[in-house]
C-alpha cells in the first residue's frame, strides 16, 4: 500500500517487476539506475545468486519529484524468476501499488510467460488482492531480437493481456521502452491513489 | 526524527531517549517507511527498510516451514554495532521495527524499551484511517515532467 505523510507532502509507492526468469526484470532496474541523477536516486541493491540470478529481489529507490505538491517516491522491486524460487516471489509482492509484467517476446518462451503471469495471479490472490483492481501494465521485452524469433507487440497482447491494460515494447538492454513502461504504471498507481483507494 | 504522523513521534522519541539507540527505522511489513531516526538520507532509509522488512518477513516464513511460533526479535551482534529487528501489531497494521545500537547499551535494554514504545504505540493509534490524497487535476502533466527531469530527456 502507498504511503502518504500529510505534514512532510510525501507519497511513497511500491512497484514490482515480475515476470518469467531472464525476461530482463533486473536489466528495467539497472538501466533506471544508469540513468538517474544519484541526487535523485539511492543505491540498487540486488540480492542475487552467484551466477548472477535474482535471488531474493532488487531494490531501486527513486525521488520521482513534486507531484500536485507530494514528494513522489518510488520504490522499484524485481522477483527472482525461476519458479522455485515462489516464496521469495510472494513475499516481494506484498504490499504492492502496482505490478509490470516483463515477458519475454521470444517465441520459445510463450509458455513460460504464461505459466509465470498465471503464478502472478494466483500469488495475488493468496493475499486477497483482486488483479483487476491493481495497476498492471506489460512490457514485452527483447522486441530487438530478429523477427522470426519473437512474437511482436499485438501477437503479445493476444497471448497475455485479456485485460486490455497498458502494453509496450521494448528492448530493455539498450533502454527502449524502459522509461515509457515506467511512466504508465506510475500514471496508473497515482490515478487509483488520487482515487483514495489505497491509501495506508 | 521523522514520523510519517504525528502520533508516532512521542513513543519514538521516548525510546531514542532511554534505549540510547543510535538508529531506529519503524516500516511496515511491506518495506515502507513510517518513521526514523539517525539516517541522513531518504533514498537509504528506503533501501534499510526493504531489507529489513525482507528479513523479517523470510525468517517468519522459516519458522513457519518449522512449524515454529514466530520469531519475537532477530538480533545480530556486531564488534562495533549491533542491529535487532522485531515485528508487532499496531491498529494501523503489522509494523517492524529496525533498531541499530553500540556498546554504550545493551541489546536487554533495547528489548526493553522498545516493548514499551510498542505498547505506547499501540495505546495512542489513532483508529480511523488516514485520508486520501487530493492530487491536482494536472498531475499527469507534473508526472510527465518529473519523469522527463529523472530520465534526462
Amino acid at each position: 500500500m502507498s504511503l502518504v505523510n500529510f505534514t512532510a507532502r510525501e507519497i511513497t509507492c511500491k512497484i514490482v517487476y515480475y515476470g518469467p526468469g531472464r525476461s530482463g526484470k533486473t536489466t528495467n532496474l539497472q538501466y533506471v539506475y544508469g540513468r538517474v541523477p544519484e541526487a535523485r536516486r539511492g543505491r540498487m541493491v540486488s540480492l542475487a545468486t552467484q551466477t548472477d540470478r535474482t535471488l531474493f529481489f532488487d531494490f531501486l529507490p527513486l525521488e520521482l519529484g513534486t507531484i500536485s505538491g507530494f514528494t513522489t517516491k518510488f520504490q522499484l522491486y524485481t522477483v527472482p524468476g525461476q519458479s522455485y524460487y515462489n516464496a521469495t516471489r510472494k513475499l516481494v509482492l506484498q504490499g504492492a501499488d502496482g505490478v509490470v509484467f516483463v515477458a519475454d517476446s521470444q517465441a520459445r518462451r510463450f509458455d513460460d510467460n504464461l505459466e509465470s503471469l498465471q503464478n502472478l495471479q494466483d500469488n495475488l490472490l493468496a493475499q486477497a488482492v483482486d488483479v483487476r483492481q491493481l495497476p498492471v501494465v506489460f512490457q514485452y521485452n527483447k522486441q530487438d531480437l530478429p523477427r522470426d524469433l519473437i512474437l511482436n507487440r499485438e501477437e503479445m497482447d493476444d497471448a497475455l493481456n485479456f485485460r486490455d491494460v497498458p502494453s509496450f515494447s521494448a528492448d530493455a538492454l539498450h533502454g527502449s521502452g524502459v522509461f515509457e513502461t515506467l511512466k504508465g504504471v506510475s500514471e496508473l498507481v497515482l490515478k487509483r491513489l488520487a482515487a483514495g483507494t489505497a491509501v495506508a | 526524527m521523522r514520523a510519517l504522523e504525528p502520533w508516532v513521534a512521542a513513543p519514538l522519541q521516548t525510546f531514542i531517549n532511554e534505549s540510547a539507540a543510535r538508529l531506529i527505522l519503524l516500516m511496515t511489513t511491506s518495506g515502507q517507511v513510517v518513521a526514523q531516526h539517525g539516517f541522513s538520507r531518504s533514498v537509504e532509509v528506503m533501501t534499510a527498510a526493504a531489507l529489513g522488512a525482507a528479513i523479517v518477513a523470510s525468517t517468519e516464513e522459516l519458522s513457519r516451514t518449522m512449524a515454529a511460533p514466530r520469531f519475537g526479535a532477530v538480533v545480530h551482534n556486531g564488534s562495533r554495532q549491533s542491529c535487532m529487528l522485531s515485528a508487532f501489531a499496531t491498529p494501523r497494521g503489522r509494523w517492524i521495527g529496525l533498531v541499530v545500537f553500540g556498546s554504550e547499551t545493551s541489546v536487554g535494554l533495547v528489548q526493553l524499551f522498545f516493548d514499551q514504545m510498542v505498547e505506547e504505540l499501540v495505546m495512542v493509534a489513532p483508529k480511523e484511517q488516514a485520508p486520501a490524497p487530493m492530487l491536482a487535476e494536472n498531475f499527469e502533466d507534473e508526472l510527465n515532467t518529473s519523469l522527463k527531469e529523472l530520465f534526462g530527456r
